[in-house]
């Protein structure tokens, strides 16, 4: 980019000022079910984040050779064939959460987000700005992610468990389980919508 | 389990116990994108049931009589089915086009959107991996059986996305507080009607 933005700032405007899931609203369906514990959102931001940041450095090393007119099936190629990656590995290495994300491993394929940033960003600029224009997308996602597990799953069960191990517990109440189940998503996220728009406005005034 | 009513278990848990958007949070992107009017509403939701039920057939066939005698299926499934959905969209526009113009400029502007819409893949891949689904009923689906779910799920979308959109016509003149205007308002009344849906779980059994 020759305007002189700097690496740092394409970083920061992915994780705050264009964050996918609360700023630009793509990317939702994933964030959404798989946020009902820590653990889970740990592991999709890793997945989405990778995902990311490989599609966005390949394509960004070939966006001269894409002709324009096929372009949007070569990036889903391209991300479909990181995503199978994914779902390979952790497959093998982490079976329980593998199960637990189930279909939305191999729906990363289709989440809005990643192809946004490939048609939007990494066709457009270099290598070095593409990558880090992923992984500012990916932190911004994990960082959401990370967030409404945390509410959701401390709320919804009265404690966290991370891998196997308690690490937070509320003691003895009566959790409402809600915040786990599916209205716990939308409710969380809304909220968290709400606030950052009231942040916003009260920033503005 | 007779087998019409084993088609109607599956019929019933696609379409409202395990309803896609409201309980399994897939293809949220349209609900929240286009539902805000009751007619793209319900032009939206015929053109996923048309462009699913095709997906869902030619992705089942691809597996049982492809994939799977190559031994391939495994890592080579998501290619495929994106690949085989991404034509199939493309291929309906101009056949739409060419046959049936008003149909053509009722459903026209959401075929593009289709592609990337997750519940085309989710149920494609549901349709014929096993495992996946949490329906007790037959996790190897036969054809029947694919396509009876294929369409469960389908008119569970579209009720949603048509409910939904009648509830934000009303929204848009309702006093809302300032901080929940526009998106966070729709999140609120999506977790209600997610609560509403709950009220299926275990019917019949599911």
């Amino acid at each position: 980019m020759d305007d002189g933005t700097t690496l740092w700032d394409e970083f920061k405007k992915g994780v705050i000022t264009e964050n996918a899931l609360l700023k630009l609203m793509v990317g939702l369906c994933s964030a959404l079910a798989v946020s009902n514990r820590l653990e889970n959102g740990i592991f999709m931001g890793i997945a989405a984040t990778f995902v990311l940041v490989c599609s966005n450095i390949l394509i960004a090393l070939i966006r001269e050779r894409i002709p324009y007119q096929i372009r949007i099936p070569i990036f889903i190629i391209i991300i479909a064939s990181f995503v199978t990656v994914v779902d390979l590995v952790m497959k093998a290495y982490v079976p329980v959460v593998y199960e637990r994300l189930g279909v939305w491993i191999p729906l990363i394929v289709v989440n809005c987000m990643i192809l946004a940033r490939a048609e939007g960003y990494a066709s457009k600029n270099s290598v070095a700005y593409a990558a880090v224009d992923g992984l500012g997308i990916g932190v911004g996602y994990t960082l959401v992610l990370l967030v409404m597990g945390f509410v959701r799953e401390l709320l919804g069960t009265g404690k966290i468990i991370l891998f196997e191990k308690t690490i937070v517990s509320l003691g003895p109440f009566n959790p409402p389980l809600i915040f786990v189940m599916f209205p716990g998503a939308f409710l969380t996220f809304g909220i968290m919508m709400a606030l950052l728009n009231r942040y916003e406005s009260r920033k503005k005034q | 389990m007779s087998e019409p009513y084993r088609y109607f278990l599956i019929f019933i848990g696609a379409m409202v116990v395990y309803n896609i958007v409201l309980i399994r949070f897939i293809a949220l992107c349209p609900l929240f994108g286009v539902s805000s009017q009751v007619e793209t509403s319900i032009g939206m939701a015929m053109s996923v049931m048309f462009v699913m039920t095709m997906a869902t057939t030619v992705s089942w066939l691809a597996w049982n009589y492809v994939l799977e005698p190559l031994h391939v299926g495994e890592f080579l499934y998501i290619p495929v089915f994106i690949l085989i959905i991404a034509t199939l969209v493309q291929f309906l526009e101009m056949v739409l086009k060419k046959v049936s113009p008003p149909l053509y400029r009722a459903m026209g502007i959401f075929l593009p959107l289709i592609t990337t819409n997750c519940a085309v893949l989710a149920v494609a891949t549901e349709a014929v991996k096993p495992g996946f689904l949490n329906l007790n009923v037959a996790y190897h689906f036969s054809l029947p059986e694919a396509l009876v779910y294929t369409i469960g799920v389908a008119i569970g979308f579209g009720l949603v996305i048509v409910v939904f959109a009648c509830i934000r016509e009303r929204l848009e003149t309702s006093p809302v507080p300032h901080a929940f205007r526009g998106a966070p308002i729709a999140f609120m009344t999506a977790a209600l009607l997610s609560l509403a849906f709950m009220g299926f779980t275990n019917l019949l059994g599911l």
